[in-house]
């Protein structure tokens, strides 16, 4: 999978979750930039994509992730590309 | 005051300690004593003396922190509003309050209609940590809860009620900070919780660590636990719900404290979160808002101390100067064994609501023991004293709801639900109430669809059938409020019965 076809299906987890799509991840959007991503909705992004692409994320990981890059960044590892 | 002279002492004496540890910078007690004097001159300079209530913007900074102690210097109190509640809640505060001061340190504040003192930006000014004389009646900070009629509902605390708090917790020998402990501070400043959890380690010479807003709490908690070797936790349970999942990637050793608070503890999930803490000792607190934060706790321990009523850990005993009275709906004791509605009087109960006095009459009531007359505060909560004389949580009053006419309690309901499933989800009962005018029992279940039938054998096999609830619905997310809390209300509207 490359990185836009990741970025593809983590932009589908964060519209469903988030119930909208007033949004362009890049790899330096952070909560900050997207309405309603938040603590809780953070959690629900995150079993979301798990689900999505079969994966379970360390919370090691989880802790240090600042931004969609650094979830991308998880993501590729754990997919083990 | 005492505990006011006593705060005094402890930033002179710890000055070159650090005090605050927020988004990664750390600060010193004497950088606090620094900020808190500037503020403090600000106010003596600004506010006329016969002004006591004064508003307070929640950042997260420094600055926040060295009002309130400025404020309580000055024998006044602080009005906290949070700067993402929306203005017109923290307006309509400030109208009900009559508050005409507001110390903000955000960049620029958005509080025209008032007179500012901006924090962030006051010229240098000479130490002075010494308190002013003032009486104990005097009120320490006022928040404000969700009201029922949608209008905010203030709870003042004067400086007695607080002295009454720090008694009880000097009085309790299990629980000892100490200028070498690291304490989170996981709450916004609106929330009453937050007072212990800066308040105790400024008394210590222990360093507070915040979390900024905006940061993912839940992670930045593990985080700050597993970098910064957090010593002491206080939390509500809804965090380790929500860490659960990866309770066997987190073992720290260096905590020693774990205190819960602000809702009801599970046995099952204390029992898994105590295994992450090998060397720690878990107090579950019990304690409203309007009693000053903390009334009593019950020191629970995975092996030995897991006393629970319907799987919620029991709430203990009271602490040192306070009095626990269970009554009926006549305000009567009613005997060891029987559940009624939790009373709790003794030095730290409010003064009574804001200018409220319906409410008033309602919470609270006068009874004479010993030829004394006390001052009881109805919690709103079932209790139950158990013959070793602890308290055990059964569950909000208005939470025991009738179901063709019998007497249910969600809580029970929940806890069978739970038992048997295989999935560790959340599970909330409530009460719908259909075109007819009579409750049915819906039960919410936080999680996606799955199949729900050797649930309800279990329950049924538990339970007479009109406590079986009669609609199923799956949320993804509960709804909460801003401190944690499910928000029930919210979730009835989910279920679409009619």
């Amino acid at each position: 999978m490359n990185k836009e076809e990741i970025l593809s299906k983590v932009t589908e987890a964060f519209v469903s979750v988030l119930e909208h799509n007033n949004f362009q991840l890049t790899d330096e959007t952070t909560a900050d930039d997207v309405d309603g991503w938040e603590s809780v909705t953070h959690m629900m992004i995150i079993t979301e994509v798990e689900k999505t692409f079969n994966i379970k994320f360390k919370l090691m990981d989880l802790m240090n992730m600042n931004n969609v890059g650094d979830l991308i960044k998880t993501i590729t590892s754990e997919l083990g590309q | 005051m005492k505990f006011v002279k006593r705060l005094q002492e402890s930033i002179e004496k710890h000055a070159d300690h650090n005090v605050l540890c927020i988004n990664g910078v750390f600060y010193t007690y004497a950088d606090f004593a620094i900020e808190i004097s500037k503020i403090r001159s600000a106010i003596v300079n600004t506010i006329d003396d016969s002004e006591k209530l004064i508003g307070l913007v929640t950042n997260d900074d420094i600055q926040t922190y060295a009002s309130i102690i400025a404020l309580w210097l000055e024998g006044k109190a602080y009005v906290p509003v949070n700067p993402i509640a929306p203005i017109e809640r923290n307006t309509k505060v400030f109208e009900l309050t009559e508050t005409k001061y507001v110390i903000d340190s955000s960049e620029t504040s958005i509080y025209k209609d008032h007179i500012v003192i901006a924090s962030k930006s006051l010229p240098e000014a000479e130490i002075n940590l010494k308190p002013k004389e003032f009486s104990g009646d005097q009120l320490a900070y006022i928040l404000f809860t969700s009201g029922t009629t949608g209008l905010p509902k203030g709870v003042p605390i004067t400086f007695d009620n607080v002295e009454g708090l720090i008694y009880a917790i000097d009085e309790e020998p299990d629980f000892n900070l100490v200028p070498s402990d690291r304490c989170l501070q996981m709450f916004e400043l609106t929330f009453d919780f937050s007072v212990v959890t800066y308040l105790f380690p400024l008394l210590a010479g222990s360093c507070i660590y915040t979390i900024p807003k905006g940061a993912i709490k839940y992670f930045y908690i593990f985080k700050l636990i597993k970098e910064q070797k957090l010593t002491v936790l206080t939390m509500v349970p809804s965090i380790i719900n929500y860490l659960r999942p990866y309770f066997p990637e987190i073992n720290a050793p260096d905590v020693r404290y774990c205190s819960f608070g602000g809702g009801a503890l599970h046995s099952d999930i204390a029992k898994e979160w105590s295994d992450c803490l090998p060397n720690c000792k878990i107090f579950n607190y019990y304690g409203p808002t309007e009693f000053t934060v903390y009334s009593g706790f019950y020191p629970y321990h995975k092996e030995t101390d897991t006393k629970n009523h319907n799987g919620i850990i029991a709430i203990g005993t009271p602490q040192a100067g306070t009095s626990y009275l269970v009554v009926d709906e006549n305000n009567k004791e009613v005997p060891v064994g029987v559940t009624g509605e939790l009373c709790l009087g003794g030095a730290q109960i409010t003064p009574g609501y804001w200018r409220n006095p319906e409410k008033n009459a309602q919470s609270f009531f006068t009874r004479v023991e010993e030829s004394k007359s006390i001052r009881y505060y109805k919690t709103g909560d079932l209790c139950l004293k158990d013959e070793e004389g602890d308290y055990l949580y059964v569950g909000r009053a208005d939470f025991q709801v009738k179901i063709r006419g019998y007497r249910v309690e969600l809580a029970e309901i929940e806890f069978h639900a739970k038992a048997k499933s295989e999935k560790k989800v959340n599970m909330v009962a409530l009460d719908i109430t259909n075109n007819l005018g009579n409750a049915e029992l819906g039960l919410a279940i936080e999680s996606d669809e799955f199949d729900t039938s050797e649930i309800f054998e279990h329950m049924k096999s538990k339970m007479p059938d009109y406590m079986i609830p009669m609609h199923v619905r799956f949320v993804k997310e509960f709804p909460h409020s801003i401190n944690g809390k499910i928000n029930r209300k919210e979730l009835k509207t989910y279920f679409d019965i009619n």
